[in-house]
């Protein structure tokens, strides 16, 4: 353990002993963690340090024996890949990798509910619960993947990637994968294209129908039972029949067979309103940058320490006891900076003020080195 | 035997292809004239001719499509390749129009030569995603947001099946030229008189006044003084910008003339109707979702950009001075 990480000649600042505790930590768990990349031979790669979560980019391995020789003995904390497959992925300019395609990614992140630089166990169950929605209601719903095509993993901060690994989508370019973004995010939905006049009937889609449409029908729907919200589209609502017959006939798309006044701007409110949950919460960004590097999967965050896992089942997954993995171990550490209360792996720890010292598991010391919020005691 | 009604209708099929090479075709004067006559059809007007369906022509238009390949190839210039290509798409178009009351089996087989896999739902026609999203046009009215799509499947309706097929035959026309080989004489000189019907650009008039214009806008014009064909939804957001910026309808429809498939008429109709309507300028975050933002200037709208640069030259100007 004692062995000093390679450092690669730059002009950086001498490294913190913080940095190197880490660096040999890290290369510990590259010597035996799992690589689940594929084709790492057609894929350029990205290692981070200290300062910066890329610091080197264009690296190519030959395979998955040169990667784990080179994480170990440079053991970066942060590494990412590209989503792309390439004929010479460290070639440069870009184009001179010649792409030969990519997978289609997705990335969630908490960043948008986060409540600040520390984990919060809230943020984190909301955004699994998006990355739910995006894989049932888009991935294999809507898009038709199978579930073999996805794998899914942590991000190793606070968010999940998904990644889908197929022939129909391999070969799409930018464009054609800002529309599938688009399409999650509901980016450009119209309500004018889904819902129109004929003489006096109201017109829209139906709940069997796929797409927003069908979405939107759907919970359309299941809203109608919730009184407050059937009494803002019409008094006449209040009436169980009256609400009964205008949920038959929104099964067969006709949305007005009640008479609601000014129909057409209330449906209009609610479709703006229900829109955004119906959405799927994405970095469109993320899917549609085919030349992307992600992190890899299984690799350390060194935002956190925490490894970014791959996840079976979402259900399952508790991202404060399944992704931290350095678990031997105490340390002492000093705070340098207020830190909340936390819990990782069922051990809390904090609050403390900036100077307090404390002995900690593994886990949460290494946690604390990773947010800069500690240094070694 | 090979079906040359089909094939002299689709003549980019495989099976046209395959026609052509079984003929054995010589390589005659007349072949490369009436090769000729086609491609500065498609330079000039956008659109090339429809032939009676005699066998005797049906043969020999495949000869001719053959050779106005390589003409365009021997040209290798990007704006005859592009404008060719949306003109045989046109023709093709046409032809799927009249084929698909008379002939319904050839829709089927054009969509098969492209690996699309059409299936009928009731008036509508369900296509996998991968073939939706890389052959539809570009535009507001294809958005995949607005559309049905369910288990991988995209619904569209009967037009806009062969909307979407004759986009497919643009881009396989497009992307199988130039062929690289050696042409005859007679190729080559026919491909020099070509180059003399690309119209003109006035570079250096497009170029005035356009250094404050934000990198997107910047980059629009640059693809279509390329002849680069430009998605519906940039033509339309670089439109509203120059009508912002203060162009007149002419100087706006001559950057329109590199475009591929210009149209004088369509492209002054389409500005004077974005002027009068005065519609908004696509915020930054719409162009980036159209694909089209290419800087992060963080200016809110490409409107804004100059006032923003010259902000933040003022500011720094400011900071020095205090330094």
């Amino acid at each position: 353990m004692d062995e000093k990480i390679a450092e690669p000649q730059t002009h950086h600042a001498p490294r913190t002993p913080e940095e190197e505790f880490l660096r040999r930590k890290f290369s510990s768990y590259y010597a035996k963690a799992p690589l689940t990349v594929l084709k790492p031979e057609s894929r350029e790669f990205g290692f981070g340090g200290w300062e910066k979560k890329i610091e080197f980019r264009h690296i190519r391995v030959r395979n998955e024996g040169e990667l784990r020789t080179r994480l170990v003995n440079e053991a970066p904390l942060y590494i990412s890949h590209s989503v792309a497959y390439y004929e010479f992925p460290d070639a440069r300019p870009m184009v001179k990798k010649n792409w030969l395609s990519a997978d289609l990614v997705f990335d969630l992140d908490a960043a948008e509910h986060s409540c600040g630089k520390f984990t919060c166990t809230h943020c984190m169950e909301k955004v699994k619960q998006e990355a739910q929605q995006l894989i049932e209601e888009f991935l294999l719903s809507d898009f038709g993947f199978s579930k073999s095509e996805l794998s899914i993993n942590f991000s190793g901060s606070r968010g999940y990637h998904v990644h889908v690994r197929s022939d129909a989508v391999a070969s799409l370019d930018r464009e054609a994968r800002r529309e599938i973004a688009d399409y999650v995010t509901g980016t450009g939905l119209l309500f004018d294209r889904l819902f129109w006049k004929d003489g006096k009937k109201f017109f829209g889609p139906k709940p069997t129908q796929g797409g927003f449409g069908g979405k939107f029908a759907r919970a359309f729907l299941k809203r109608l039972d919730d009184e407050e919200f059937a009494l803002s589209i019409s008094r006449k609502l209040k009436k169980q029949e009256e609400r009964d017959k205008l949920r038959s006939s929104i099964q067969q798309g006709n949305y007005d067979n009640i008479g609601i006044a000014n129909r057409e701007e209330k449906l209009q409110d609610k479709f703006l309103q229900m829109k955004l949950t119906l959405a799927g919460r994405i970095d469109a960004n993320v899917t549609a940058d085919t030349s992307k590097l992600i992190r890899m999967a299984d690799s350390l965050h060194g935002g956190s320490g925490f490894a970014a896992k791959t996840v079976q089942t979402l259900d399952d997954f508790e991202p404060m006891r399944d992704a931290p993995i350095f678990n031997e171990g105490e340390l002492k550490v000093k705070v340098t900076e207020a830190v909340p209360a936390l819990a990782i792996r069922d051990f809390s720890f904090g609050p403390y003020s900036p100077g307090a010292t404390a002995t900690l598991p593994m886990a949460c010391a290494v946690y604390l080195l990773c947010k800069k919020a500690a240094v070694l005691a | 035997m090979p079906d040359l009604l089909f094939c002299s209708h689709y003549p980019f099929s495989r099976q046209a292809k395959d026609a052509v090479s079984d003929s054995g075709a010589e390589l005659s004067y007349s072949l490369v004239e009436k090769a000729e006559q086609r491609l500065s059809n498609a330079l000039v007007s956008g659109k090339i001719k429809k032939l009676a369906d005699l066998p005797s022509a049906q043969q020999e238009e495949l000869a001719v499509y053959a050779v106005c390949r390589m003409i365009a190839s021997a040209a290798n210039n990007r704006y005859i390749i592009n404008r060719y290509a949306v003109a045989e798409a046109k023709r093709a178009g046409e032809y799927l129009a009249s084929d698909e009351g008379a002939r319904p089996e050839y829709i089927q087989e054009v969509a098969g030569e492209f690996g699309i896999k059409l299936v009928a739902q009731g008036k509508n026609f369900a296509l996998p995603l991968s073939s939706y999203l890389s052959f539809t046009p570009r535009s507001i009215d294809y958005k995949l947001t607005n559309r049905e799509v369910e288990k991988g499947m995209v619904l569209v309706s009967a037009h806009e099946r062969l909307r979407i097929l004759e986009e497919a035959v643009k881009k396989r026309i497009e992307g199988s030229l130039p062929i690289r080989a050696k042409f005859s004489e007679e190729v080559q000189e026919a491909a020099k008189r070509m180059l003399t019907l690309i119209p003109k650009l006035e570079i250096a008039a497009t170029k005035v006044g356009q250094e404050n214009y934000p990198p997107c806008i910047k980059k629009l014009l640059e693809d279509l003084s390329l002849s680069i064909n430009l998605p519906h939804t940039a033509r339309v957001a670089l439109a509203i910008y120059l009508v912002n910026a203060g162009a007149t309808t002419d100087k706006i429809v001559d950057y329109f003339r590199g475009a591929p498939d210009f149209s004088e008429k369509t492209t002054r109709y389409q500005v004077e109707h974005i002027r009068t309507r005065k519609y908004n300028m696509p915020s930054c975050s719409t162009m980036d979702s159209y694909g089209i933002c290419i800087a992060e200037c963080r200016c809110g709208t490409p409107l804004r950009y100059r006032d923003a640069m010259h902000g933040a030259r003022l500011r720094r100007i400011e900071a020095e001075k205090k330094d």
